[in-house]
């Protein structure tokens, strides 16, 4: 049997089914899943569309035919597949460059050793497309896909985590991952009844707010909500690009495709914020609520998803962003940040700083274009919704 | 197949499985060695390209599914280089 990657097309469809359908039963694992779709939902490829997402799947090809090996696998079983997120990245002094994020792989070989390859096979196909790849998230240093990317010679480099309690009770009841033992769960209980975690929470945040050591930001800022972006999103990426050593671009265009006005998904919901002052824009924030996961139990998690401004006015959009999360009554706020802009506006806004599991993983193309990609502070943008970004994964 | 390839061949699978050298055979696999998965099977690959000098296809890699089969692919791909 021969494995043949090719894009993924309609006729696959009942084999990308089949294919999920064994993960998911071997692994009992839902999240083992890939797009039952040939045309991707999010980012489907459009003429002229600068960001779009494109698929490839893993087809063992029988060898019993005389037709090409690509024609052998029409109506064979799918063995893996991947995702491409085809995008642009500014690179201050190097303008734009065309990039992938290398997203969502799933190999048969997570529940079938024999399939082991397949894994090799899926990354190697993407770095063949496109040598400027990267991928995002992956749940560690020490999960498998971060660990194939490193012998890959990818550089790996964590992206901070911060976040803020809104409400300590909750948070200590709730937080599964600081409950996994019963006399931690005992402790924590005893924090959210007696109000001692409140104030341990509440100092804590107010201590990252001093720390960061300047005053809060000037409220005569005013918020809009779900404004489309238009012109003026056009304005502030043109006046802040120069402030990032690089990002994805976030252009009117592109920030139209990624969230766009009618934009609803059933497993999250977001807003977009505009800040203003005199009349004039000077950022704009992406929230949203995470989905439930277990390791935050019950709570209600915010997420500050995306953002944009010029350093200056970092503190103000995050300050904006966190009141309208609070407004929303959650109990708990996240974000992912890279650029010291932005890391200190969450510490000034009374967010910690926690250990991150999201990481930035550039081929070593990219990396040699990228240089110096470790400076400090760090100066590159990349945040939550950078990667396979929305709709799931924030 | 040449036994000098072949323990070679399982010399580099001993390092990088962590299993002793003497308990690899021309038929072990992903499915009979426990430390042998995904991860592990790229850093085998990418040890065996840099210790012989050769580079392997996605056709090849697909083809390497016991250690002798391993050893095979690569004295002929050894021999196709050296004609």
């Amino acid at each position: 049997m021969a494995i043949v990657i090719q894009p993924y097309r309609q006729e696959h469809e009942s084999a990308v089914q089949a294919f999920n359908g064994r993960l998911q039963t071997s692994s009992g694992d839902s999240n083992f899943v890939f797009s039952q779709t040939a045309i991707p939902h999010w980012l489907p490829p459009a003429n002229n569309n600068p960001v779009w997402n494109e698929f490839y799947v893993a087809v063992e090809a029988s060898p019993a035919s005389d037709l090409p090996k690509e024609s052998r696998a029409n109506n064979s079983p799918v063995r893996g597949a991947y995702a491409l997120k085809q995008e642009t990245i500014f690179i201050r002094g190097k303008g734009p460059h065309r990039i992938a994020c290398y997203h969502h792989p799933l190999s048969e070989g997570i529940v079938d050793r024999s399939f082991a390859s397949i894994g090799v096979l899926l990354v190697r196909d993407a770095l063949a497309r496109q040598p400027l790849l990267y991928a995002l998230g992956m749940g560690g240093m020490e999960r498998p896909i971060a660990k194939m990317l490193k012998a890959l010679s990818f550089s790996l480099t964590p992206i901070p985590f911060y976040f803020r309690v809104v409400r300590p009770a909750r948070f200590f009841r709730e937080m599964q991952a600081l409950r996994s033992e019963p006399w931690r769960a005992k402790l924590m209980n005893i924090a959210a009844a007696t109000g001692s975690g409140w104030i341990a929470i509440k100092l804590a945040q107010a201590a990252a707010g001093l720390k960061s050591g300047s005053p809060n930001p000037a409220t005569d800022s005013v918020t809009e909500v779900d404004v489309e972006f238009l012109d003026w999103a056009d304005e502030l990426w043109n006046q802040g690009k120069e402030s990032v050593s690089f990002a994805t671009v976030r252009d009117t265009t592109t920030l139209r495709l990624l969230y766009p006005p009618n934009f609803s998904s059933n497993i999250a919901s977001t807003r977009r914020l505009r800040i203003s002052r005199n009349g004039s824009a000077i950022g704009w924030s992406i929230i949203g609520q995470r989905r439930k996961d277990p390791k935050f139990g019950d709570m209600r998690v915010g997420s500050i998803v995306d953002c944009w401004a010029a350093p200056e006015n970092t503190p103000t959009v995050i300050r904006a962003a966190t009141r309208a999360l609070e407004k929303d009554g959650v109990d708990l706020i996240v974000s992912n940040q890279s650029h010291h802009a932005w890391c200190g506006a969450l510490e000034k806004a009374g967010f910690l700083k926690g250990p991150s599991t999201f990481i930035f993983a550039a081929s070593k193309k990219l990396t040699e274009l990228l240089q110096p990609l470790k400076e400090n502070p760090p100066a590159f943008h990349i945040t939550r919704a950078d990667g396979d970004g929305l709709p799931v994964n924030f | 197949m040449a036994a000098s390839t072949f323990y070679e061949v399982r010399g580099i699978a001993s390092d990088i499985l962590g299993v002793p050298a003497t308990r690899l055979n021309a038929s072990s696999s992903p499915d009979t060695v426990e430390n042998w998965d995904s991860v592990q099977h790229l850093n085998l690959v990418l040890a065996l390209e840099e210790k012989f000098s050769l580079q392997l296809s996605p056709e090849e890699i697909d083809q390497m599914k016991t250690l002798g089969d391993t050893a095979q692919l690569i004295e002929a791909k050894l021999q196709t280089s050296t004609r």
